[in-house]
Protein backbone atom coordinates (compact mmCIF):
# COMPACT_ATOMS: atom_id res chain seq x y z
CA UNK A 1 0.00 0.00 0.00
CA UNK A 2 1.79 3.59 -0.80
CA UNK A 3 0.56 6.75 0.55
CA UNK A 4 2.09 10.28 -0.79
CA UNK A 5 3.31 12.59 1.22
CA UNK A 6 3.61 16.17 -0.37
CA UNK A 7 6.69 18.07 0.53
CA UNK A 8 7.40 21.52 0.83
CA UNK A 9 10.81 23.65 0.18
CA UNK A 10 12.10 26.35 2.32
CA UNK A 11 15.39 27.88 0.34
CA UNK A 12 17.80 24.91 0.16
CA UNK A 13 15.53 22.30 3.10
CA UNK A 14 12.66 20.69 2.91
CA UNK A 15 10.78 22.17 5.49
CA UNK A 16 10.59 20.88 9.00
CA UNK A 17 6.56 20.10 8.71
CA UNK A 18 7.33 18.29 5.84
CA UNK A 19 9.75 16.26 7.69
CA UNK A 20 7.06 15.50 10.53
CA UNK A 21 4.36 14.63 8.03
CA UNK A 22 7.34 11.78 6.17
CA UNK A 23 7.77 10.48 9.68
CA UNK A 24 3.75 9.86 10.44
CA UNK A 25 3.25 8.74 7.13
CA UNK A 26 6.06 6.40 7.41
CA UNK A 27 3.99 4.18 9.79
CA UNK A 28 0.93 3.77 7.08
CA UNK A 29 3.03 2.29 4.05
CA UNK A 30 5.28 2.80 1.41
CA UNK A 31 5.85 5.85 1.45
CA UNK A 32 6.40 8.73 -1.92
CA UNK A 33 7.23 12.15 -1.72
CA UNK A 34 6.46 14.47 -4.13
CA UNK A 35 7.81 17.82 -4.25
CA UNK A 36 6.98 20.67 -6.60
CA UNK A 37 8.37 23.86 -7.40
CA UNK A 38 10.84 25.52 -9.33
CA UNK A 39 14.83 25.04 -8.62
CA UNK A 40 13.81 22.93 -5.94
CA UNK A 41 15.36 19.47 -6.78
CA UNK A 42 18.24 19.68 -4.23
CA UNK A 43 16.48 20.71 -1.77
CA UNK A 44 13.67 18.50 -2.44
CA UNK A 45 15.94 14.87 -2.46
CA UNK A 46 15.83 15.81 1.25
CA UNK A 47 12.72 14.68 2.57
CA UNK A 48 12.79 11.41 4.39
CA UNK A 49 10.95 9.15 2.49
CA UNK A 50 11.93 6.05 0.29
CA UNK A 51 11.15 7.63 -3.23
CA UNK A 52 10.64 11.23 -4.03
CA UNK A 53 9.20 12.28 -7.07
CA UNK A 54 9.89 15.41 -8.46
CA UNK A 55 8.38 18.71 -10.16
CA UNK A 56 10.98 20.38 -10.82
CA UNK A 57 9.42 23.14 -13.97
CA UNK A 58 9.03 26.58 -15.01
CA UNK A 59 5.50 26.71 -14.72
CA UNK A 60 5.60 25.30 -11.04
CA UNK A 61 7.86 28.17 -9.59
CA UNK A 62 4.60 29.50 -7.48
CA UNK A 63 1.71 27.36 -5.91
CA UNK A 64 -1.02 26.98 -7.75
CA UNK A 65 -3.98 24.51 -6.44
CA UNK A 66 -4.90 23.69 -10.05
CA UNK A 67 -1.16 22.48 -11.34
CA UNK A 68 -0.49 21.10 -7.94
CA UNK A 69 -3.45 19.52 -7.85
CA UNK A 70 -3.32 17.22 -11.23
CA UNK A 71 0.16 16.44 -10.64
CA UNK A 72 -0.54 15.02 -6.98
CA UNK A 73 -3.85 12.90 -8.59
CA UNK A 74 -1.56 11.63 -11.24
CA UNK A 75 1.15 10.08 -8.86
CA UNK A 76 -1.44 8.97 -6.66
CA UNK A 77 -2.83 7.27 -10.04
CA UNK A 78 -0.35 5.90 -11.09
CA UNK A 79 1.19 4.18 -7.48
CA UNK A 80 -2.82 3.28 -6.76
CA UNK A 81 -2.07 5.50 -3.23
CA UNK A 82 -4.57 5.13 -0.69
CA UNK A 83 -3.49 8.08 1.28
CA UNK A 84 -2.31 11.96 0.70
CA UNK A 85 -0.57 13.42 3.31
CA UNK A 86 0.65 16.96 3.74
CA UNK A 87 1.59 19.77 6.07
CA UNK A 88 -1.52 22.25 7.51
CA UNK A 89 0.51 24.99 6.05
CA UNK A 90 -0.98 27.36 4.09
CA UNK A 91 -0.13 25.49 0.55
CA UNK A 92 -1.73 22.20 2.48
CA UNK A 93 -4.82 23.79 3.83
CA UNK A 94 -5.64 25.09 0.62
CA UNK A 95 -4.68 21.92 -1.94
CA UNK A 96 -5.78 19.56 0.31
CA UNK A 97 -9.39 19.92 0.28
CA UNK A 98 -9.07 20.21 -4.28
CA UNK A 99 -7.00 16.81 -4.34
CA UNK A 100 -9.95 15.28 -2.08
CA UNK A 101 -12.38 16.56 -4.94
CA UNK A 102 -10.74 15.21 -7.66
CA UNK A 103 -9.82 12.03 -6.45
CA UNK A 104 -13.18 11.55 -4.77
CA UNK A 105 -11.71 10.90 -1.15
CA UNK A 106 -12.23 12.04 1.77
CA UNK A 107 -10.53 15.14 3.87
CA UNK A 108 -9.39 16.06 7.20
CA UNK A 109 -7.62 18.94 8.08
CA UNK A 110 -4.92 20.25 10.20
CA UNK A 111 -4.83 16.73 11.83
CA UNK A 112 -3.46 16.73 15.49
CA UNK A 113 -2.76 12.99 15.29
CA UNK A 114 -3.10 10.17 12.33
CA UNK A 115 -2.36 6.71 12.60
CA UNK A 116 -3.47 3.13 12.68
CA UNK A 117 -5.21 4.21 15.65
CA UNK A 118 -7.36 6.93 14.12
CA UNK A 119 -7.60 10.55 13.11
CA UNK A 120 -7.49 13.43 15.76
CA UNK A 121 -8.86 17.02 14.61
CA UNK A 122 -10.07 20.47 16.01
CA UNK A 123 -13.36 21.11 16.35
CA UNK A 124 -14.69 24.38 17.66
CA UNK A 125 -11.47 26.10 17.76
CA UNK A 126 -10.09 23.04 19.60
CA UNK A 127 -12.54 23.32 22.43
CA UNK A 128 -13.46 19.76 21.25
CA UNK A 129 -11.19 16.68 19.44
CA UNK A 130 -13.08 15.22 17.24
CA UNK A 131 -11.98 11.23 16.53
CA UNK A 132 -12.43 8.92 13.70
CA UNK A 133 -10.95 5.73 12.48
CA UNK A 134 -11.77 5.43 8.76
CA UNK A 135 -10.04 2.82 6.58
CA UNK A 136 -11.25 4.22 3.43
CA UNK A 137 -8.44 6.26 0.91
CA UNK A 138 -8.73 9.75 2.63
CA UNK A 139 -6.78 13.37 2.12
CA UNK A 140 -5.00 14.64 5.34
CA UNK A 141 -3.17 17.94 6.84
CA UNK A 142 -1.12 17.30 9.43
CA UNK A 143 -0.94 19.87 12.14
CA UNK A 144 2.86 21.75 12.64
CA UNK A 145 4.35 20.46 16.09
CA UNK A 146 2.16 17.55 16.28
CA UNK A 147 4.80 15.01 15.83
CA UNK A 148 8.50 14.80 15.74
CA UNK A 149 10.39 15.11 12.45
CA UNK A 150 12.27 12.29 10.52
CA UNK A 151 15.89 12.24 10.08
CA UNK A 152 16.95 13.88 6.53
CA UNK A 153 17.86 11.42 4.08
CA UNK A 154 16.95 11.28 0.77
CA UNK A 155 15.36 7.92 -1.37
CA UNK A 156 15.66 7.54 -4.93
CA UNK A 157 14.71 10.32 -6.82
CA UNK A 158 12.31 10.17 -10.26
CA UNK A 159 11.08 13.65 -11.93
CA UNK A 160 7.78 13.82 -12.55
CA UNK A 161 6.86 13.12 -16.42
CA UNK A 162 3.02 13.95 -16.35
CA UNK A 163 1.36 16.86 -17.85
CA UNK A 164 1.17 20.33 -15.86
CA UNK A 165 -2.11 21.77 -16.94
CA UNK A 166 -2.88 25.64 -16.99
CA UNK A 167 -4.86 27.04 -14.75
CA UNK A 168 -5.60 30.42 -15.39
CA UNK A 169 -4.22 31.93 -12.34
CA UNK A 170 -0.88 34.15 -12.80
CA UNK A 171 1.40 34.60 -9.62
CA UNK A 172 3.32 37.76 -10.16
CA UNK A 173 5.33 37.95 -7.09
CA UNK A 174 5.57 37.38 -3.46
CA UNK A 175 5.50 40.83 -1.79
CA UNK A 176 8.29 40.20 1.03
CA UNK A 177 6.03 41.65 4.29
CA UNK A 178 7.41 41.40 7.63
CA UNK A 179 10.70 39.80 6.53
CA UNK A 180 13.05 38.30 9.11
CA UNK A 181 10.35 38.30 11.03
CA UNK A 182 9.32 34.52 12.17
CA UNK A 183 6.00 33.14 10.80
CA UNK A 184 3.60 32.22 13.91
CA UNK A 185 2.10 29.17 12.90
CA UNK A 186 5.88 28.03 12.04
CA UNK A 187 7.73 29.36 15.46
CA UNK A 188 9.09 27.17 18.51
CA UNK A 189 7.64 30.13 20.57
CA UNK A 190 5.43 32.94 20.61
CA UNK A 191 5.13 35.78 22.45
CA UNK A 192 1.60 37.58 22.27
CA UNK A 193 0.39 40.80 24.02
CA UNK A 194 -2.82 42.06 24.43
CA UNK A 195 -5.00 45.13 25.35
CA UNK A 196 -3.05 45.36 28.86
CA UNK A 197 -0.35 46.84 26.44
CA UNK A 198 -2.14 49.96 26.55
CA UNK A 199 -0.96 51.13 23.10
CA UNK A 200 0.87 50.09 19.90
CA UNK A 201 3.86 51.95 20.82
CA UNK A 202 4.19 49.92 23.91
CA UNK A 203 3.64 46.67 21.52
CA UNK A 204 6.43 48.24 19.48
CA UNK A 205 8.66 48.88 22.30
CA UNK A 206 7.70 45.97 25.04
CA UNK A 207 6.50 42.86 22.25
CA UNK A 208 9.00 43.12 19.26
CA UNK A 209 11.94 43.30 20.97
CA UNK A 210 10.92 40.25 23.46
CA UNK A 211 10.30 38.32 21.10
CA UNK A 212 13.38 39.06 18.88
CA UNK A 213 15.55 38.47 21.81
CA UNK A 214 13.47 35.03 22.52
CA UNK A 215 13.75 33.96 18.26
CA UNK A 216 10.16 34.01 18.48
CA UNK A 217 7.22 34.81 16.21
CA UNK A 218 5.17 38.17 17.53
CA UNK A 219 1.50 37.70 18.44
CA UNK A 220 -1.70 39.19 19.22
CA UNK A 221 -5.31 39.00 20.76
CA UNK A 222 -8.26 40.35 19.09
CA UNK A 223 -8.69 43.08 21.26
CA UNK A 224 -5.43 44.81 19.50
CA UNK A 225 -5.81 43.34 16.43
CA UNK A 226 -9.20 45.19 16.24
CA UNK A 227 -7.60 49.00 17.49
CA UNK A 228 -5.86 48.50 14.75
CA UNK A 229 -2.36 48.29 16.96
CA UNK A 230 -1.14 44.85 14.56
CA UNK A 231 -2.32 43.53 11.23
CA UNK A 232 -4.49 40.53 11.48
CA UNK A 233 -1.58 38.48 10.54
CA UNK A 234 -0.75 38.43 14.35
CA UNK A 235 -4.08 37.22 15.53
CA UNK A 236 -3.92 34.24 17.59
CA UNK A 237 -7.39 32.26 18.60
CA UNK A 238 -10.24 31.10 16.76
CA UNK A 239 -10.64 33.87 13.98
CA UNK A 240 -6.86 33.75 13.63
CA UNK A 241 -4.26 31.86 13.64
CA UNK A 242 -4.18 27.94 15.64
CA UNK A 243 -0.58 27.95 17.35
CA UNK A 244 1.05 25.00 19.02
CA UNK A 245 4.91 26.08 19.77
CA UNK A 246 6.97 24.80 22.47
CA UNK A 247 6.41 27.82 24.63
CA UNK A 248 3.44 30.20 24.25
CA UNK A 249 3.75 33.99 26.36
CA UNK A 250 0.77 35.67 26.88
CA UNK A 251 1.58 39.27 28.27
CA UNK A 252 -1.67 41.20 29.05
CA UNK A 253 -4.09 39.18 27.81
CA UNK A 254 -7.03 37.74 29.52
CA UNK A 255 -7.63 34.61 27.85
CA UNK A 256 -10.87 34.99 26.19
CA UNK A 257 -12.48 31.66 25.01
CA UNK A 258 -11.86 33.12 21.84
CA UNK A 259 -8.56 33.16 22.49
CA UNK A 260 -7.42 30.19 24.23
CA UNK A 261 -8.88 28.23 21.26
CA UNK A 262 -6.31 29.88 19.49
CA UNK A 263 -3.27 28.65 21.49
CA UNK A 264 -4.11 26.07 24.28
CA UNK A 265 -2.43 23.19 22.46
CA UNK A 266 0.97 25.24 23.18
CA UNK A 267 3.35 22.91 25.14
CA UNK A 268 4.05 25.26 27.39
CA UNK A 269 2.09 28.36 28.16
CA UNK A 270 3.40 31.52 30.78
CA UNK A 271 0.61 34.16 31.35
CA UNK A 272 1.77 37.85 32.48
CA UNK A 273 -0.83 39.51 33.95
CA UNK A 274 -1.69 42.02 36.66
CA UNK A 275 -5.12 40.29 37.42
CA UNK A 276 -5.03 37.51 39.44
CA UNK A 277 -8.33 36.42 39.10
CA UNK A 278 -8.09 36.38 34.90
CA UNK A 279 -8.99 33.56 33.12
CA UNK A 280 -6.21 32.95 31.55
CA UNK A 281 -3.53 31.73 34.01
CA UNK A 282 -5.81 28.60 34.35
CA UNK A 283 -4.03 27.23 31.14
CA UNK A 284 -0.70 28.48 31.97
CA UNK A 285 1.94 26.89 33.08
CA UNK A 286 3.88 29.12 34.69
CA UNK A 287 1.75 32.54 35.84
CA UNK A 288 3.74 35.80 37.27
CA UNK A 289 1.08 37.63 38.63
CA UNK A 290 2.28 41.55 38.10
CA UNK A 291 2.53 44.62 36.26
CA UNK A 292 4.00 43.80 32.51
CA UNK A 293 5.74 47.00 32.37
CA UNK A 294 7.96 46.17 35.05
CA UNK A 295 8.31 42.69 34.34
CA UNK A 296 8.98 42.26 30.80
CA UNK A 297 11.65 44.84 30.42
CA UNK A 298 13.17 42.69 32.98
CA UNK A 299 12.45 39.65 31.63
CA UNK A 300 13.83 40.67 28.38
CA UNK A 301 17.23 42.08 29.79
CA UNK A 302 17.84 38.85 31.75
CA UNK A 303 17.14 36.86 28.83
CA UNK A 304 19.72 38.84 26.41
CA UNK A 305 22.87 38.12 28.71
CA UNK B 1 -20.94 41.40 -12.44
CA UNK B 2 -22.78 38.04 -11.10
CA UNK B 3 -21.51 37.38 -7.79
CA UNK B 4 -22.79 34.05 -5.86
CA UNK B 5 -21.65 34.61 -1.62
CA UNK B 6 -21.21 31.60 0.60
CA UNK B 7 -22.51 31.69 4.15
CA UNK B 8 -22.58 29.70 5.92
CA UNK B 9 -24.39 29.56 9.85
CA UNK B 10 -22.29 28.45 12.18
CA UNK B 11 -22.43 27.82 16.37
CA UNK B 12 -22.42 31.60 18.51
CA UNK B 13 -18.91 31.22 19.39
CA UNK B 14 -20.59 31.27 22.95
CA UNK B 15 -22.46 28.08 22.86
CA UNK B 16 -21.72 25.64 25.41
CA UNK B 17 -20.14 22.73 24.35
CA UNK B 18 -21.28 19.39 26.44
CA UNK B 19 -20.57 15.91 25.22
CA UNK B 20 -23.41 13.35 25.43
CA UNK B 21 -22.04 9.94 24.71
CA UNK B 22 -19.51 10.71 22.51
CA UNK B 23 -21.26 13.37 20.59
CA UNK B 24 -21.24 16.88 21.02
CA UNK B 25 -25.24 18.01 22.48
CA UNK B 26 -26.12 20.38 19.64
CA UNK B 27 -29.69 21.09 20.77
CA UNK B 28 -29.12 24.14 23.01
CA UNK B 29 -26.86 25.61 19.88
CA UNK B 30 -27.94 29.57 18.82
CA UNK B 31 -26.21 30.22 15.15
CA UNK B 32 -24.29 32.70 13.20
CA UNK B 33 -23.30 33.74 9.94
CA UNK B 34 -19.56 32.80 10.19
CA UNK B 35 -17.42 35.61 11.07
CA UNK B 36 -15.09 35.19 7.61
CA UNK B 37 -18.50 35.01 4.98
CA UNK B 38 -19.23 39.14 6.54
CA UNK B 39 -16.07 39.91 4.47
CA UNK B 40 -17.20 37.98 1.73
CA UNK B 41 -20.86 39.73 1.44
CA UNK B 42 -19.07 43.41 2.19
CA UNK B 43 -16.58 42.73 -0.68
CA UNK B 44 -19.68 41.58 -3.10
CA UNK B 45 -21.15 44.76 -2.68
CA UNK B 46 -18.64 47.21 -2.93
CA UNK B 47 -17.85 45.05 -6.24
CA UNK B 48 -21.49 45.48 -7.74
CA UNK B 49 -21.37 48.96 -6.39
CA UNK B 50 -18.57 49.65 -8.15
CA UNK B 51 -19.32 47.59 -11.30
CA UNK B 52 -23.34 46.71 -11.29
CA UNK B 53 -24.27 43.36 -11.23
CA UNK B 54 -26.08 41.30 -8.58
CA UNK B 55 -24.96 39.90 -5.36
CA UNK B 56 -26.80 36.12 -4.27
CA UNK B 57 -26.15 35.12 -0.82
CA UNK B 58 -25.96 31.36 -1.24
CA UNK B 59 -26.53 28.91 1.89
CA UNK B 60 -26.75 25.26 2.81
CA UNK B 61 -28.60 24.84 6.16
CA UNK B 62 -31.01 22.62 7.83
CA UNK B 63 -34.90 23.34 8.29
CA UNK B 64 -34.61 25.75 11.17
CA UNK B 65 -35.28 28.80 10.12
CA UNK B 66 -34.38 30.43 13.45
CA UNK B 67 -31.30 32.01 11.13
CA UNK B 68 -33.46 34.42 8.34
CA UNK B 69 -32.82 36.95 10.33
CA UNK B 70 -29.09 36.77 10.24
CA UNK B 71 -29.08 36.10 6.96
CA UNK B 72 -31.54 39.21 6.03
CA UNK B 73 -28.83 41.14 7.72
CA UNK B 74 -26.58 40.22 5.09
CA UNK B 75 -29.42 41.49 2.72
CA UNK B 76 -29.37 45.20 4.75
CA UNK B 77 -25.48 45.14 3.54
CA UNK B 78 -26.13 45.03 0.22
CA UNK B 79 -27.01 41.92 -1.35
CA UNK B 80 -29.62 41.51 -3.64
CA UNK B 81 -31.45 38.24 -2.87
CA UNK B 82 -31.24 35.26 -0.42
CA UNK B 83 -31.17 31.63 -1.77
CA UNK B 84 -31.37 28.75 1.32
CA UNK B 85 -30.43 25.47 0.26
CA UNK B 86 -32.75 23.41 3.32
CA UNK B 87 -31.53 19.92 3.89
CA UNK B 88 -33.23 17.07 6.57
CA UNK B 89 -30.27 16.10 8.38
CA UNK B 90 -27.57 18.80 6.89
CA UNK B 91 -24.56 18.41 9.14
CA UNK B 92 -21.65 21.16 8.41
CA UNK B 93 -19.18 18.87 8.64
CA UNK B 94 -19.25 16.89 5.67
CA UNK B 95 -17.62 19.42 3.07
CA UNK B 96 -17.85 17.18 0.17
CA UNK B 97 -21.02 16.88 0.34
CA UNK B 98 -22.15 20.14 0.60
CA UNK B 99 -19.83 21.64 -1.58
CA UNK B 100 -21.83 18.89 -4.21
CA UNK B 101 -24.63 20.62 -3.40
CA UNK B 102 -23.80 23.97 -2.90
CA UNK B 103 -21.97 23.61 -6.58
CA UNK B 104 -24.82 22.12 -8.07
CA UNK B 105 -26.89 25.17 -7.21
CA UNK B 106 -24.03 27.17 -8.73
CA UNK B 107 -24.10 26.01 -11.85
CA UNK B 108 -27.66 27.32 -12.46
CA UNK B 109 -26.51 30.88 -11.55
CA UNK B 110 -23.66 32.05 -13.87
CA UNK B 111 -21.63 33.60 -11.47
CA UNK B 112 -18.30 35.34 -12.35
CA UNK B 113 -17.29 35.46 -8.86
CA UNK B 114 -17.88 33.27 -5.83
CA UNK B 115 -17.06 34.53 -2.47
CA UNK B 116 -16.96 32.36 0.99
CA UNK B 117 -14.87 32.45 4.12
CA UNK B 118 -11.53 31.06 4.08
CA UNK B 119 -12.97 28.39 7.13
CA UNK B 120 -15.78 27.75 8.95
CA UNK B 121 -15.25 28.56 12.64
CA UNK B 122 -17.22 25.43 13.51
CA UNK B 123 -15.17 22.32 12.06
CA UNK B 124 -12.11 24.47 10.77
CA UNK B 125 -11.71 22.63 7.72
CA UNK B 126 -11.20 25.02 5.06
CA UNK B 127 -12.37 22.73 2.30
CA UNK B 128 -16.12 23.65 0.86
CA UNK B 129 -14.22 26.73 -1.22
CA UNK B 130 -11.58 24.96 -3.21
CA UNK B 131 -13.61 21.89 -3.65
CA UNK B 132 -16.38 24.00 -5.46
CA UNK B 133 -14.43 25.51 -7.55
CA UNK B 134 -12.67 22.22 -8.29
CA UNK B 135 -16.35 20.95 -8.64
CA UNK B 136 -16.84 23.42 -11.23
CA UNK B 137 -13.73 23.14 -13.05
CA UNK B 138 -12.78 26.91 -11.72
CA UNK B 139 -9.48 28.19 -10.27
CA UNK B 140 -9.56 29.30 -6.40
CA UNK B 141 -7.63 31.45 -4.52
CA UNK B 142 -7.81 30.94 -0.40
CA UNK B 143 -7.21 33.07 2.35
CA UNK B 144 -7.43 36.48 0.53
CA UNK B 145 -6.75 39.57 2.92
CA UNK B 146 -7.14 41.89 -0.43
CA UNK B 147 -9.19 41.90 -3.65
CA UNK B 148 -9.06 44.19 -6.22
CA UNK B 149 -10.91 44.04 -9.81
CA UNK B 150 -9.34 46.08 -13.13
CA UNK B 151 -10.73 45.95 -16.19
CA UNK B 152 -12.22 42.50 -15.65
CA UNK B 153 -9.36 41.40 -14.05
CA UNK B 154 -8.99 40.39 -10.27
CA UNK B 155 -5.60 40.92 -8.50
CA UNK B 156 -5.77 39.11 -5.08
CA UNK B 157 -3.42 38.91 -1.82
CA UNK B 158 -2.95 35.76 -0.34
CA UNK B 159 -1.36 35.62 3.06
CA UNK B 160 1.87 32.80 2.83
CA UNK B 161 4.29 31.86 5.10
CA UNK B 162 6.85 34.78 4.49
CA UNK B 163 4.79 37.02 2.89
CA UNK B 164 2.07 37.94 0.19
CA UNK B 165 1.45 35.82 -3.02
CA UNK B 166 -0.10 38.45 -5.51
CA UNK B 167 -2.20 36.72 -7.88
CA UNK B 168 -4.26 37.84 -10.70
CA UNK B 169 -6.90 36.00 -12.47
CA UNK B 170 -10.06 36.65 -14.49
CA UNK B 171 -13.35 35.43 -14.55
CA UNK B 172 -14.98 32.83 -13.22
CA UNK B 173 -13.23 32.26 -9.80
CA UNK B 174 -13.70 31.77 -6.61
CA UNK B 175 -12.12 33.41 -3.60
CA UNK B 176 -12.03 32.48 -0.09
CA UNK B 177 -11.70 35.85 2.39
CA UNK B 178 -9.37 35.99 5.61
CA UNK B 179 -10.42 38.09 8.11
CA UNK B 180 -8.43 41.63 7.43
CA UNK B 181 -9.96 41.45 3.90
CA UNK B 182 -12.37 44.60 4.07
CA UNK B 183 -14.11 46.47 6.77
CA UNK B 184 -17.92 45.21 7.02
CA UNK B 185 -19.95 48.33 6.97
CA UNK B 186 -23.23 49.02 9.20
CA UNK B 187 -26.23 48.76 7.48
CA UNK B 188 -28.29 52.12 7.44
CA UNK B 189 -32.09 51.79 8.83
CA UNK B 190 -33.09 51.98 5.50
CA UNK B 191 -31.49 49.39 3.79
CA UNK B 192 -32.37 47.68 6.87
CA UNK B 193 -35.44 47.84 6.03
CA UNK B 194 -35.17 47.75 2.39
CA UNK B 195 -33.71 44.07 3.23
CA UNK B 196 -37.08 42.65 4.49
CA UNK B 197 -38.50 43.34 1.05
CA UNK B 198 -35.84 41.65 -0.83
CA UNK B 199 -36.31 37.71 -2.60
CA UNK B 200 -35.73 35.50 0.04
CA UNK B 201 -35.84 32.03 -1.72
CA UNK B 202 -35.98 28.82 1.09
CA UNK B 203 -35.40 25.53 -1.62
CA UNK B 204 -35.70 21.78 -0.27
CA UNK B 205 -32.72 19.57 -1.72
CA UNK B 206 -32.23 16.21 -1.18
CA UNK B 207 -29.23 14.40 0.63
CA UNK B 208 -26.06 13.19 -1.57
CA UNK B 209 -23.94 10.61 -1.35
CA UNK B 210 -20.05 11.36 -0.24
CA UNK B 211 -17.17 9.92 1.03
CA UNK B 212 -16.75 12.61 3.65
CA UNK B 213 -15.12 11.00 6.58
CA UNK B 214 -17.56 10.48 9.62
CA UNK B 215 -16.50 11.39 13.18
CA UNK B 216 -16.84 8.47 15.32
CA UNK B 217 -16.75 10.03 18.56
CA UNK B 218 -15.95 13.44 20.32
CA UNK B 219 -14.35 14.44 23.25
CA UNK B 220 -12.75 17.52 25.39
CA UNK B 221 -8.94 18.34 25.17
CA UNK B 222 -7.92 16.93 28.36
CA UNK B 223 -7.67 20.17 30.66
CA UNK B 224 -4.59 21.87 31.06
CA UNK B 225 -2.56 21.49 34.18
CA UNK B 226 -2.42 25.23 34.88
CA UNK B 227 -2.75 27.50 37.35
CA UNK B 228 0.74 28.19 38.34
CA UNK B 229 1.32 31.36 40.16
CA UNK B 230 5.21 32.10 40.82
CA UNK B 231 5.42 33.54 43.86
CA UNK B 232 8.58 36.16 44.73
CA UNK B 233 9.66 38.91 46.76
CA UNK B 234 10.20 41.57 44.32
CA UNK B 235 8.88 41.63 40.39
CA UNK B 236 13.09 40.45 39.85
CA UNK B 237 12.59 37.70 41.74
CA UNK B 238 9.32 35.88 40.05
CA UNK B 239 11.34 36.51 36.49
CA UNK B 240 14.58 34.75 37.34
CA UNK B 241 12.81 31.81 38.89
CA UNK B 242 10.64 32.16 35.60
CA UNK B 243 13.55 31.71 33.39
CA UNK B 244 15.11 29.20 35.44
CA UNK B 245 11.92 26.95 34.97
CA UNK B 246 11.49 27.84 31.47
CA UNK B 247 15.45 26.15 31.53
CA UNK B 248 15.49 23.23 33.81
CA UNK B 249 11.69 22.13 33.54
CA UNK B 250 10.21 23.77 30.25
CA UNK B 251 13.49 22.94 28.93
CA UNK B 252 12.29 25.82 26.12
CA UNK B 253 14.88 28.41 26.18
C1 LIG C 1 -16.85 35.75 17.19
C2 LIG C 1 -15.67 36.15 18.03
C3 LIG C 1 -14.40 35.74 17.65
C4 LIG C 1 -13.27 36.12 18.41
N1 LIG C 1 -12.03 35.70 18.00
C5 LIG C 1 -10.95 36.02 18.75
C6 LIG C 1 -9.63 35.58 18.38
O1 LIG C 1 -9.43 34.91 17.34
N2 LIG C 1 -8.60 35.92 19.17
C7 LIG C 1 -8.73 36.66 20.30
O2 LIG C 1 -7.73 36.94 20.97
N3 LIG C 1 -9.96 37.10 20.66
C8 LIG C 1 -11.06 36.82 19.91
N4 LIG C 1 -12.27 37.32 20.28
C9 LIG C 1 -12.32 38.38 21.33
C10 LIG C 1 -12.24 37.88 22.75
O3 LIG C 1 -13.55 37.57 23.17
C11 LIG C 1 -11.63 38.96 23.67
O4 LIG C 1 -12.40 40.13 23.56
C12 LIG C 1 -10.17 39.31 23.37
O5 LIG C 1 -9.39 38.14 23.27
C13 LIG C 1 -9.63 40.18 24.49
O6 LIG C 1 -8.33 40.63 24.19
P1 LIG C 1 -7.32 41.00 25.37
O7 LIG C 1 -7.10 39.82 26.23
O8 LIG C 1 -6.11 41.61 24.73
O9 LIG C 1 -8.07 42.18 26.12
P2 LIG C 1 -8.76 42.23 27.56
O10 LIG C 1 -9.76 41.16 27.70
O11 LIG C 1 -9.17 43.63 27.75
O12 LIG C 1 -7.58 41.88 28.55
C14 LIG C 1 -6.50 42.72 28.86
C15 LIG C 1 -5.77 42.08 30.02
O13 LIG C 1 -4.58 42.81 30.28
C16 LIG C 1 -4.40 42.85 31.69
N5 LIG C 1 -3.57 44.04 31.99
C17 LIG C 1 -3.92 45.34 31.90
N6 LIG C 1 -2.89 46.14 32.23
C18 LIG C 1 -1.86 45.31 32.56
C19 LIG C 1 -0.52 45.55 33.01
N7 LIG C 1 -0.02 46.78 33.15
N8 LIG C 1 0.26 44.48 33.28
C20 LIG C 1 -0.24 43.22 33.12
N9 LIG C 1 -1.49 42.94 32.71
C21 LIG C 1 -2.29 43.99 32.42
C22 LIG C 1 -5.77 42.91 32.28
O14 LIG C 1 -5.78 42.42 33.60
C23 LIG C 1 -6.57 42.02 31.31
O15 LIG C 1 -6.61 40.69 31.77
C24 LIG C 1 -13.41 36.94 19.57
C25 LIG C 1 -14.70 37.32 19.96
C26 LIG C 1 -15.81 36.94 19.22
C27 LIG C 1 -17.19 37.38 19.71
N1 LIG D 1 -23.37 24.98 4.26
C1 LIG D 1 -22.78 26.00 3.64
N2 LIG D 1 -23.51 26.95 2.99
C2 LIG D 1 -22.90 27.99 2.36
N3 LIG D 1 -21.57 28.16 2.36
C3 LIG D 1 -20.79 27.27 2.99
C4 LIG D 1 -21.34 26.14 3.66
N4 LIG D 1 -20.34 25.43 4.18
C5 LIG D 1 -19.19 26.09 3.89
N5 LIG D 1 -19.46 27.21 3.17
C6 LIG D 1 -18.49 28.20 2.65
O1 LIG D 1 -17.18 27.65 2.73
C7 LIG D 1 -16.38 28.36 3.68
C8 LIG D 1 -15.46 27.42 4.39
O2 LIG D 1 -16.18 26.50 5.16
P1 LIG D 1 -15.56 25.14 5.72
O3 LIG D 1 -15.06 24.36 4.56
O4 LIG D 1 -16.71 24.48 6.40
O5 LIG D 1 -14.45 25.51 6.67
C9 LIG D 1 -17.37 29.11 4.54
O6 LIG D 1 -16.79 30.28 5.10
C10 LIG D 1 -18.49 29.43 3.56
O7 LIG D 1 -18.16 30.57 2.77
Amino acid sequence: MSVIVVGEVDGNDVKEISQQVAAVASGMGDVIGIVMGKGISDAAMKLSTSKIIIADDEALEYYDPVKFTSIVAQIVNQNNATKVLMGATTMGKDLGPRVAAELGWGYLGDCLEAGNEGFVRPNYAGKVLAKSNTTDSVVLSIRNNAYPAGESWSGSVENFSGEIPDSGLTTTTIENVGAGTIELTEASIVVSGGRGLESPENYDEHIRPLAAAMGAAAGASRAIVDAGWVTHSHQVGQTGKTVTPDLYMAIGISGAIQHLGGMSGSKFIVAINKDSEAPIFKVADYGIVGDLFEIIPLLKSKLEN
Amino acid sequence: MNIVVLVKMVPDTESRLEIVDGKVNESGFKYMVNPYDEFAVEQAVQFKEANGGKVTILSLFSNDGSIDTDLRKMMAIGADEAIVLRQDNYRGDKPSANATVLSNAIKEMEADLIIGGVQGIDYYQSATGPMIAHMLGIPHISGVTNLELNDGKFTAKRQVEGGLQIIECSNPLLVTCQKDMTKVRFPALKDIMMSKRKPFESRTVEPVESNDVETAECSLPPARGGGMIIEGESSEDKVDKLIEKLKTEAKVI
